[in-house]
């Protein structure tokens, strides 16, 4: 057992020396310098002992493994840096971002989880059946959608068409709201962007579930629950969905690590102020810091996420723990 | 099950039925923004339209008018010596930063001294010519220059935002430090990073009072959303130009109006002046030829700009040289490139040179601009209706620059053969454009990215700038633009239209700023009384 455990924890340790090496390099790797997000728009008109002061100025000018032994010291003490462009420090400009995205991204992956997970149980108990071929062509459609094209459709009829909900924001611009008119105003601006990331991201629970299921339902002691005379509703439950949902629970693990990652694309459409948005912006603007804290983060929550999964796959499935 | 389900709707129709009350004042105008601008003060702010929301909070000594011609404002007289080496300035009285302390010629002078120190991109440059700074009391100061500088006045006295100095005279790393105190006409109430910024009028403002109460700046990141959002009347204006398609659409809504005017953003054909091929001009006369900007004007802008001039001068700027004129003429391309020995040798279509080298280009463009795509695209099947091959390549920016203009360095050299670009609007207003686009010393020439070399540029660009008088400016400028226009550097393709569009019941006092817009201070204050 702890062996198992030591061994684990090492590999851990490996991946995410790899990764904290990866988020160094990978954003130095792109073309393009960061010179006129750290200079602004005139840098054109900048001469070359002011270019070479704001490099330094930012420890561009240094070697780079200096810098990378710099960035490897920073993270060690828990530093995560400034921003090239917008000059504040790191930790804060995630600390703001990351609610915003764990409420969406968690409550549409929560969401769409329990929903994809009842509909293709209910879809695979009536094989065939007209709930089962709607489900399913939903699904198809769902799947293929752009979240891009969906959250503009929602915009234009539920926001700009029928008036229920506002078209962008996490909250109302310059409004000064506190209690419950903060929390409505917020779970307003928060409905449309959370129906476009969870009406995507129900197929691929629904699928699974509907495959799953289907596989069960073929076992003998199915059978054998029915041939004892058990009432149909019990058999669904209590043997067959229960089964069912472990490949279901091993995504929802996978996906739980990339909850952090946010949904950069929905993010854009509504205007909402999460981390993925801050990644895609730090990416056009060569942000390295950000761009590095960012994905620091995310590994972390996704070896995080991963840990929790191997600690709860015993609880989930018996079969585990025997072996 | 089904009490779940009954819960969950009532709950959803809950939500979606109590509308919050938008901040429902009076004189409130909510202005989207496409960006981060940092903290919106002179050592933060991100974009040329974020130094126009910076300035209604932290003022320049003089401000362009709507013709862009620089107005004293927080000066209130001024003298220039005879050399136009010494300038003399005497600030209004009872001017005040936001905290209440006074603003003095101190605070001037400490400003211009402290941009040459910490490394501005805009403002470093524009203080280098200064020999030294004197103030007499506390709103008289004499500005001394080392040689006499026609763009002095537009840039820094019109462009350089003064700093408090009892706040910013310790800061030694100011693009870390987010203090929003300045002088203007609106004060910083709410930053919410990401997500909008709400600055409140300065009731206290020397100049009088702004003619808007509160603006809030909320961010929209795509742009067909923030046009939604004006429609659904969610806010009152995007500060971003409606895209061509959605005029008339705009036009027929209810409750929206149009500003219109010319647009200073020009689009190029930007040519590499080092390639081999590219290198002559008979080639770039017969490009240019090909390339039909009328046709690009209807079909790209649909009719909402107006075609490039030769010179790079747009028509209704004052030094726009109605002379020089250029016709694209497909036949005279034909011509030029036969004349010139460029006939296919091999049969393949191509055209070649007299070496043998087939006249194969590359052409870049922004991935994220539609009409320069599009563009981009109309130029290739031109070019190649000639027997010239350009193959597209449509590419992010930061990728671009990184081969028309290494680390926004035009001495580090180029790596392309033609790209389609474009200069912003301030580009145009800079008394020293032609200058700084074409000189071939790349000092001088800081934004010659093609590799321009021509003597005769070089010398008249080395007089405009020492150039004070505007008469004389507008000669050497006539001139430039002949040059340019006979060796076609750059192609110049059109200059797209201003349009914004906002909702006339908020706010109707918009002033239109010739090439740049409606988002400008004139639009919030009137200028102060002499």
């Amino acid at each position: 057992m702890w062996r198992f455990f030591a061994g684990r924890g090492a590999q851990y340790l490996l991946v995410l020396g790899l990764t904290v090496t990866l988020n160094f390099a990978l954003p130095r790797m792109m073309p393009g310098s960061p010179m006129i997000f750290l200079a602004g728009e005139d840098v054109g008109f900048l001469e070359p002992q002011q270019r070479a002061q704001l490099y330094a100025l930012y420890g561009l000018d240094q070697p780079q493994w200096r810098q990378f032994l710099t960035y490897l010291g920073n993270l060690a003490r828990g530093e995560l840096g400034y921003s090239f462009q917008r000059g504040r420090p790191i930790a804060a400009m995630i600390g703001e971002h990351l609610p915003y995205t764990l409420l969406l991204v968690g409550l549409a992956l929560v969401l769409a989880t329990l929903l994809g997970a009842a509909l293709g149980a209910l879809a695979a108990w009536r094989r065939g059946g007209p709930f089962d071929l709607g489900t399913l062509g939903v699904a198809m459609l769902f799947e293929s959608v752009p979240s891009f094209w969906l959250g503009m459709i929602l915009i234009a009829v539920f926001a700009a068409g029928l008036k229920w909900f506002p078209i962008f924001g996490a909250v109302t611009a310059g409004a000064a709201l506190s209690g419950w008119p903060m929390v409505v105003d917020r779970a307003r601006h928060l409905a449309l962007p959370l129906a476009t990331l969870t009406l995507i991201t129900i197929p691929g629970t629904y699928l699974i579930m509907r495959y799953s299921m289907l596989a069960v339902l073929g076992e003998q002691y199915i059978a054998t629950a029915r041939a004892k005379g058990l009432a149909e509703r019990v058999v669904l439950r209590r043997h067959a969905v229960r089964n069912a949902l472990l490949p279901v629970a091993t995504v929802f693990m996978l996906n739980l690590g990339f909850v952090a990652s946010g949904a950069t694309v929905t993010e854009t459409v509504f205007s909402y102020p999460g981390i993925g948005r801050l990644l895609y912006e730090a990416v056009l603007n060569r942000d390295y810091p950000v761009l590095q804290g960012t994905f620091f983060i995310i590994t972390v929550s996704v070896i995080a996420a991963n840990i929790l999964a191997d600690l709860a796959y015993p609880f989930i499935d018996p079969r585990v723990r025997r072996r | 099950m089904r009490k779940w389900a009954l819960i969950g709707l009532v709950a959803a129709a809950l939500v979606a039925a109590t509308t919050v009350p938008v901040s429902g004042q009076t004189g409130s105008l909510r202005m989207a923004i496409p960006q981060n601008e940092g903290a919106l003060n002179p050592y933060t702010y991100v974009t040329g339209l974020g130094w126009n929301l910076m300035t209604l909070v932290y003022e320049p000594l003089f401000t362009p008018d709507a013709d862009n011609i620089p107005r004293p404002w927080l000066v209130r007289r001024y003298t220039t010596s005879r050399d136009g080496k010494t300038w003399s300035f005497t600030l209004h009285p009872n001017l005040k930063w936001h905290d209440g302390r006074p603003f003095t010629a101190d605070d001037v002078k400490f400003t211009y001294e402290y941009v040459r120190r910490n490394t501005h991109s805009r403002w470093t440059p524009q203080v280098r010519n200064i020999e030294s700074i004197e103030t007499a009391g506390p709103t008289a100061l004499t500005i001394k220059l080392t040689t006499a500088s026609s763009g002095f006045l537009a840039q820094p006295l019109a462009d350089l935002p003064i700093l408090p100095r009892h706040i910013w005279e310790s800061v030694t790393e100011p693009r870390r430090f987010n203090n929003v105190v300045g002088s203007g006409p609106y004060q910083i109430a709410e930053i919410k990073e990401g997500q909008f910024y709400r600055l409140v009028a300065n009731d206290g403002y020397f100049g009088g009072r702004p003619k808007v109460r509160e603006l809030v700046l909320p961010i929209i990141r795509n742009d067909s959303v923030a046009f939604t959002a004006l429609k659904a009347a969610e806010i009152d204006t995007y500060v971003r130009p409606v895209s061509p398609e959605l005029v008339a659409e705009f036009e027929k809504a209810s409750g929206i109006k149009l500003a219109r005017g010319a647009g200073y953003v020009s689009t190029i054909l930007q040519f590499n002046l080092e390639h081999p091929l590219l290198r002559e001009v008979k080639l770039r006369q017969a490009i240019a030829n090909a390339i039909n900007t009328r046709l690009m004007v209807r079909l790209l802008l649909l009719g909402y700009g107006v075609v490039g001039s030769p010179g790079y001068i747009h028509p209704d700027s004052p030094f726009y040289n109605p002379e020089v004129t250029f016709t694209a003429n497909k036949a005279k391309a034909v011509q030029l490139l036969n004349e010139a020995g460029y006939v296919d040798r091999d049969r393949d279509g191509i055209r070649d040179a007299p070496d043998g080298t087939p006249l194969r280009f590359t052409l870049l463009t922004l991935a994220g601009n539609p009409i320069r795509v599009r563009g981009a695209d109309l130029i290739r099947t031109w070019l190649r209706d000639v027997g010239i091959d350009a193959r597209v390549l449509v590419q992010e920016d930061a990728s671009i620059i990184a081969q028309v203009w290494p680390d926004f360095d035009v001495c580090k050299g180029r790596k392309f053969d033609m790209a389609v670009f474009g200069w912003s609007a301030p580009v145009m207003n800079r008394t020293t454009n032609l200058r700084d686009l074409f000189h071939s010393d790349c000092r001088f020439g800081t934004i010659n990215i093609g590799g321009y070399r021509n003597s005769v540029v070089d010398q008249l660009g080395t007089d405009l700038a020492a150039t004070v008088d505007v008469a004389k400016q507008k000669k050497i400028l006539f001139d430039l633009q002949k040059v340019i226009a006979m060796d076609v550097p750059i192609h110049v393709l059109f200059y797209q239209d201003g349009i914004y569009a906002y909702r006339a019941d908020k706010h109707t006092a918009w002033v239109y700023q010739k090439g740049q817009g409606i988002v400008n201070k004139l639009s919030f204050v009137d200028p102060p009384k002499p």
